[in-house]
C-alpha cells in the first residue's frame, strides 16, 4: 500500500549488530517470497518478525507483500499461473497484512484512496471481485468489500459513509447485470454519484453496456481495471 | 437442392455435417420459458422444482418458437443441492447456492449422495423423460447436467476449492470420485427416457481464466469427465458439452473430449476470445457442431430489429466461413449463454432470433425477403 512512511526507506539500517538477525531488507524480502510462493506460514512469520524487528509496517507492506502480490499478478495476467495460485497468494497476503495494517498510524492513512468492491445483487460469484480487492489493496487503496450478492442500497450506503473515491461492482451472470443499473440510479438519486468513479466488470458486461448505464469504465480482467483505477480515480 | 428438414432431420444431419435446408438454431431460453406458460406469472421456484412445470414450459416454447434444439438447463445448483448445499429459491430469479456444506478438508470425505432420483436431480430427470417423450420426434432433445467439478465447487464455493486443490488434493479426489459415481447414475437414467438425444455436460472450469491445462486435466478432463464422456455414448446419447466462461480449454473439450455438440459463449472483450468465424476457421467445427454465439444481453435490452441485425451478420459470417472450410453445416445459431431468465427479457427477441435463422441461415433455398434489408 503507498503509505506514507515514517522512516527513511533511503537508509538500509541493521537491525542488530552481528548475522544472527536479518537486515530490514531481509525480512522485506521474506514478506515478497512469502506471498510469490503461495505460503501462508511464511508470511505471517515474516510479518510477525518484521513487527519483533521494529520495521516499519508501511515498508513492510510496500516492499514485501505487495511486491510480491504484484509479481504473482504479473504472471496470472500472462497466464503463467492460474486462479489456485492467485487465491493462495492472497490469503498469504492478508495473512500478513493481518498483523501489519492495525501497526500503521492513522495519520499515514489520510491520504489513502478508499474503494469498494461488491458482488450484486442475485449473484453470488465473487472470485473476480475478490481478485480485484487484493490487487487493489496491493495498489495502495483501503478496499471496503462487502461481499456477494450484496443489494443496491447497502452499496450506496457504503459509499456515503465511507466517502469513497472509487466503487466497483461485478457479476459473472447475465440476468443480474440490470442490478449494477440499479445501484449507480441510485447513488444519483442520492446525490453522492458525483462523488465517486465507479467501474464494473465481469465477463457478460462490456464497454456500451458500462456507458448505457452510467458507469465511467468496464475493464475485461482485475488487472486492467487496477490499472485504469490507478490511472484514472 | 434440399427439401425442407424438420428440426430433428436438420439437427442429425448438422451432426453429420450433411447438406440442410438451413442452420440450426438453439436459444438456450430455458427459466425464462416459466414466463410462456398460463398467465405468465409462474414462480421460478415453482418451475425449477416442479417437473411438470418444467417440463411444460419446453414444450410450450417449442410450440411458440419452434427452434430445433430443446435442452433442459434448470440451474447451476441441482447437484449441489443433492450434496447438501443451500440453495436459495427465488420467485423471478435462478436458483443458486446461498450455503456452502464444505468448509474444512476433511468435509469433502464426508460428503454423502442420495438416491438417484430423490433429489433435485430427480426432478430434473423427472422434467427431461415429459418433454423428451413430448418433443423427441420432431426436435433434438438434450439435457443439462453440471460436470463433477463445477458440482463440487458450488458445493464448497469455488474460492475454497481452488485453494484446497492447490493445499490437499487427495479429499477432493474423494469427492469428486463420489460425485462421478452419482452422476453415472443419473447417466442411466437419461439414457432409459425415450426421445432424449444428447446430455450437455456443463464443464465451466475448463477455462483459461480459471485453470491451467494440468490442473483441469488432473481435477476434470483426464479422468472424471473421460468417465461420464464414455458412459453417456455407451448409453447411445451423444455427448454435448456446454461452456459459457471466457477462454474455454477447447481442444480439450472439443477434440480430447470428442464432443458431437459444443456450445459456448463469446467475450469479445477478453483478449483470444474467438468468433464464429475463426471457430470455424482453426478447425473446431470440423468433426463437432459448434452453438453460438449471439450475447444473451441482446434479449434484455436490443430491439427486435437489433436481434435480426445481429443474427442476420453472425449467419452470414458462419456460411461464408463453413463454405471456406468445405463444411456444410456444422454450427447452430445459439446464445451460448442462457437467455436472461428475469422479467427484463423481451420475449419478442427470442422469435426474432430463431425467425432470423429462418431467413437468413437459409442454404440453398432463399425464398424470404429480408424485412430490414
Amino acid at each position: 500500500m503507498k503509505l506514507r512512511c515514517s522512516q527513511n526507506r533511503g537508509e538500509t539500517p541493521r537491525l542488530a549488530e552481528g548475522n544472527k538477525m536479518a537486515t530490514k531488507e531481509e525480512i522485506v524480502e521474506k514478506l515478497a517470497l512469502a506471498v510469490e510462493n503461495y505460503k501462508l506460514k511464511d508470511a505471517v512469520a515474516a510479518a510477525n518478525e518484521a513487527v519483533e524487528a521494529g520495521v516499519d509496517p508501511v515498508y513492510a507492506i510496500n516492499e514485501g507483500l505487495v511486491k510480491g502480490m504484484n509479481i504473482v499478478g504479473e504472471k496470472f495476467a500472462e497466464h503463467k499461473v492460474f486462479l489456485p495460485h492467485v487465491l493462495t497468494a492472497s490469503k498469504a497476503l492478508y495473512g500478513g497484512l493481518d498483523i501489519l495494517l492495525p501497526l500503521i498510524p492513522k495519520a499515514a492513512e489520510g491520504d489513502v484512496k478508499t474503494a469498494v468492491a461488491a458482488v450484486v445483487q442475485g449473484d453470488v460469484h465473487d472470485i473476480g471481485k475478490n481478485i480485484l480487492k487484493t490487487l487493489l489493496t496491493a495498489g495502495g487503496y483501503l478496499v471496503t468489500d462487502l461481499g456477494k450478492d450484496v443489494p443496491p442500497e447497502t452499496i450506496v450506503e457504503a459509499v456515503k459513509t465511507g466517502n469513497t473515491q472509487v466503487l466497483c461492482m461485478s457479476t459473472l451472470m447475465t440476468p443480474t447485470m440490470e442490478e449494477m443499473a440499479n445501484t449507480i440510479g441510485l447513488l444519483k438519486d442520492s446525490g453522492c454519484r458525483g462523488n465517486c468513479t465507479v467501474t464494473i466488470g465481469g465477463p457478460p458486461t462490456s464497454p456500451s453496456f458500462a456507458e448505457s448505464i452510467g458507469a465511467d469504465h468496464r475493464d475485461k480482467n482485475a488487472q486492467d481495471a487496477v490499472a485504469w483505477i490507478k490511472a484514472n480515480a | 437442392m434440399v427439401t425442407e428438414m424438420n428440426s430433428l432431420e436438420r439437427v442429425e444431419a448438422s451432426l453429420a455435417d450433411e447438406k440442410v435446408d438451413r442452420l440450426s438454431t438453439f436459444p438456450l431460453a430455458c427459466g425464462v420459458c416459466r414466463r410462456l406458460l398460463g398467465d405468465g406469472t409462474t414462480l421460478y421456484r415453482d418451475w425449477a422444482t416442479d417437473p411438470h412445470v418444467f417440463s411444460s414450459s419446453f414444450i410450450e416454447s417449442r410450440k411458440r418458437y419452434g427452434a430445433d434444439f430443446v435442452g433442459g438447463m434448470m440451474d447451476l445448483s441441482v447437484i449441489a443441492s443433492d450434496l447438501g448445499a443451500d440453495v436459495r429459491m427465488n420467485d423471478q430469479n435462478t436458483p443458486f447456492v446461498d450455503g456452502h456444506n464444505i468448509r474444512t478438508l476433511e468435509d469433502y470425505e464426508r460428503l454423502e449422495i442420495p438416491e438417484i432420483g430423490s433429489g433435485r436431480a430427480g426432478v430434473l430427470i423427472e422434467g427431461t423423460r415429459q418433454y423428451a417423450e413430448a418433443l423427441g420426434r420432431e426436435a433434438f432433445c438434450s439435457t443439462f447436467i453440471e460436470g463433477p467439478l463445477l458440482a463440487l465447487s458450488q458445493t464448497a464455493g469455488a474460492e475454497q476449492l481452488f485453494m484446497d486443490m492447490f493445499t490437499d488434493p487427495r479429499p477432493i479426489h474423494k469427492a469428486l470420485r463420489l460425485i462421478t459415481e452419482y452422476e453415472s447414475g443419473i447417466v442411466e437414467e437419461f439414457s432409459r427416457i425415450d426421445g432424449l438425444s444428447a446430455i450437455f455436460w456443463n464443464y465451466l472450469w475448463g477455462n483459461y481464466s480459471c485453470l491451467s491445462d494440468s490442473e483441469y486435466a488432473e481435477f476434470e478432463a483426464d479422468v472424471y469427465a473421460k468417465e461420464l464422456n464414455d458412459l453417456t455414448r455407451r448409453n447411445g446419447l451423444a455427448v454435448a458439452v456446454h461452456n459459457c466462461a471466457d477462454l474455454p480449454h477447447l481442444d480439450t473439450q472439443i477434440r480430447g473430449f470428442k464432443a458431437s455438440v459444443y456450445s459456448h459463449a463469446y467475450y469479445p472483450q477478453v483478449h483470444r476470445s474467438l468468433t464464429a468465424s475463426e471457430m470455424i476457421d482453426k478447425g473446431y467445427c470440423d468433426d463437432c457442431l459448434v452453438a453460438g454465439q449471439i450475447d444473451p444481453q441482446i434479449f434484455m435490452r436490443g430491439t427486435v430489429e437489433e436481434t435480426l441485425g445481429t443474427v442476420r451478420d453472425l449467419c452470414q459470417n458462419v456460411k461464408t466461413s463453413l463454405c471456406k472450410r468445405g463444411l456444410n453445416s456444422r454450427y447452430t445459431i445459439s446464445t451460448g449463454c442462457e437467455i436472461p431468465p428475469g422479467l427484463g427479457c423481451r420475449m419478442d427477441n427470442i422469435q426474432a432470433m430463431v425467425d432470423a435463422v429462418r431467413l437468413y441461415g437459409n442454404m440453398y433455398r432463399w425464398t424470404y425477403r429480408s424485412p430490414i434489408e
